[in-house]
């Protein structure tokens, strides 16, 4: 996806993308399906324990009783091993599926962008060691370096969301660079530059605001994959551990007994599906404006 | 050419170099004490001085990495904790399962989505359009680990049409074994001219090619169609309609080619995806490949098998790259510039 922005971007930043965005996702029925299931993973992320059925259960207390029960209208999604409502379960791992991609988008803008713009600001051999750290991060398999730092680290969610942020931030670096470039020649900041501002000031007023809206375009997008990529580890037994409510420990629980108890794995996976591919929904439309080929 | 391929293979190499000193770093500098780890739970003081002192942990650090290359130069990359075979051993042996795992899987993506592609971009902002557009967005949104047991359980379970985890029958192994000869099932059992097994491992492989397919068909099929759609736009196209040449001629004859130039990129992409995805499916599928091999190095704690799948895996997405400049500089002798 990453790649995708960076060849969609323009030159320079087009103003009033949010307006323009408001504009089409009316007459576009998949960016407006992606909206609403992001408002709903939002909305299960701030208020999930007063949705949830059963938020106690949500969190983990176990209802021994009433363990591996299939869907019914009680249990809309069935319970698991340990009794528990798998509705309500689903439903409070918005919470920590939100979390961590806000922790891990955040953090590698806040590594990537400064360490871009400084690049493309500066270019020479600032720009020169810069980019090829950037290009040496990138050189591993997508998640592959992720899952050995976890290795390293041992696993849990907060090694997990460091581990994602240190793979994820050279791509910040290459789009925050490519628009710290076309900037630096703009007059706005060469008569900074005359009046003696410092480039400390200059990449803090000038370069960094302005190389915002493409970089917040691909964190949108971003949020979805991280998601997926959490998942995948949390899966594997390198993310969460229990009783946290986290989707893809659960689809990795349910898994010995996928055959007959299916709504085990089958829901919280569902839940990272509908999340992901919401994000990616919006995604498209976002890249659509962006791009000034009008290939899409 | 020559030049371009000197220099390319020159900055492959300083990227190595540079990813065996990020795999060093996470070898030896982010555990708190890697001799503790390499023994284990039950390491005692002396035998933790004693590993140290073998591994050379007590020199100093370029001395330590040094070793270190010499050492991965040399084929010696060290035991697996879990196995007790060298790593690299290991790495070789498990190879040809998932090499035949990501072909399968590329056979059916390529085509697949390059048609998808050809297929919305000629109908663009038509309802077929619309379809190609959702089964894109779709599978490069699902969980490859979900899809997989959602197919195990449909096809499996309730259709009884295909096997659930393994690359071949475990009975055959006595009534029909597969010679080992590549270590891919597919190709062994043809050499031989054992058709039973060959069935057998193609019924084996088709679900896990699937799952291991479903990103790659999108991401193809999403190039594929914006590619299309700008060569489309071009002049000589219009040309070509200007002079009364039939659509199908133009779309297959005259632009799919150029239009192919960038999907390349996607192709090699989606390869390198695949080294990670097939982790994820090859755990579902029970696929005794690298994937399966590399989940139990992190899980237990294996850091010389975790290390080596990391390298193995870095080596293998520096040379897709490599490969991916190199057929596009000679599609297209304008990247050459680059």
């Amino acid at each position: 996806m990453a790649v995708e922005v960076i060849q969609a971007m323009p030159a320079v930043p087009r103003a009033g993308l949010l307006r323009r965005f408001r504009r089409a996702v009316v007459r576009d029925p998949l960016a407006l399906t992606g909206v609403v299931i992001i408002v709903l993973l939002l909305v299960g992320a701030i208020a999930g324990p007063w949705i949830a059925p059963y938020p106690e259960q949500g969190a983990g207390q176990s209802n021994v009783p009433a363990r591996m029960l299939p869907p019914s209208p009680a249990h809309p999604f069935g319970t698991d091993g340990l009794g528990r409502d798998m509705l309500s379960r689903v439903i409070m791992g918005a919470r920590p599926a939100v979390a961590v991609s806000l922790l891990v988008v955040g953090l590698a803008m806040l590594i990537g962008v400064p360490l871009g713009a400084l690049a493309g600001y500066r270019r020479g051999r600032v720009d020169a060691v810069i980019m090829r750290i950037t290009d040496l991060f990138l050189a591993f398999p997508p998640l592959l370096l992720a899952m050995s730092i976890v290795a390293a680290l041992g696993p849990g969610l907060d090694h997990a969301a460091l581990a994602l942020a240190i793979s994820w931030w050279p791509w910040y670096a290459r789009l925050a660079r490519g628009t710290a470039t076309s900037l630096r020649e703009r007059s706005f900041v060469e008569a900074a530059r005359s009046m003696g501002v410092s480039d400390l000031v200059i990449l803090r007023r000038h370069i960094v605001p302005n190389s915002l809206p493409p970089i917040l375009v691909q964190a949108t997008i971003d949020i979805g994959t991280v998601i997926l990529a959490a998942g995948s580890l949390a899966f594997l037994g390198l993310g969460s551990t229990p009783p946290t409510p986290d989707w893809g420990l659960m689809v990795a629980d349910g898994r010995t007994f996928i055959l007959d108890q299916w709504w085990l794995s089958a829901f919280p996976g569902l839940a990272i599906f509908i999340s992901v591919l919401g994000f990616n929904l919006v995604g498209d439309l976002l890249l659509d404006l962006l791009d000034p080929r009008g290939t899409r | 050419m020559t030049r371009f391929i000197v220099r390319r293979l020159a900055g492959s190499a300083a990227v190595l170099l540079g990813l065996s000193v990020i795999t060093f770093a996470l070898a030896r500098l982010v555990p708190s004490n890697p001799a503790a780890i390499y023994i284990g739970p039950k390491a005692r003081p002396e035998d933790i001085a004693r590993i140290t002192e073998q591994l050379g942990l007590d020199r100093p650090l370029p001395v330590q990495y040094l070793a270190y290359m010499r050492a991965m130069l040399t084929g010696d990359w060290g035991t697996s904790i879990g196995t007790k075979r060298p790593v690299l051993e290991e790495i070789l042996a498990r190879l040809p399962a998932t090499l035949e795992l990501i072909a399968a899987a590329m056979l059916i993506a390529i085509p697949t989505g390059i048609l998808l592609g050809i297929l919305s971009a000629s109908w663009r902002r038509r309802p077929p359009d619309l379809v190609v557009r959702v089964i894109s967005i779709v599978g490069v949104s699902l969980p490859a680990f979900w899809l997989g047991l959602l197919l195990q359980v449909l096809f499996f379970r309730t259709l009884h049409l295909l096997p659930l985890t393994g690359r071949v029958d475990p009975n055959l192994r006595f009534s029909f074994p597969i010679a080992d000869i590549t270590g891919f099932y597919l190709l062994d059992s043809a050499i031989t001219g054992n058709w039973t097994a060959f069935v057998d491992v193609t019924w084996h492989l088709v679900l896990p090619a699937i799952t291991l397919a479903a990103y790659p068909i999108g991401l193809i099929a999403r190039m594929t169609r914006a590619s299309m759609i700008e060569a489309l736009g071009q002049d000589y196209v219009r040309a070509a309609r200007a002079a009364g040449l039939s659509e199908r001629l133009i779309t297959w004859r005259l632009t799919l080619k150029n239009a192919l130039i960038p999907v390349t990129t996607v192709v090699g992409l989606t390869l390198a995806y695949s080294l990670t995805g097939t982790f994820f499916v090859e755990v579902v599928y029970n696929w005794p490949g690298l994937g399966t091999f590399a989940v139990k190095g992190l899980l237990n704690l294996d850091y010389p098998a975790v290390m080596g799948i990391t390298l193995f895996g870095a080596m293998g997405y520096v040379l897709i790259n490599l490969v991916v400049d190199l057929v596009q500089s000679w599609l297209d002798p304008r990247t050459r510039l680059a």
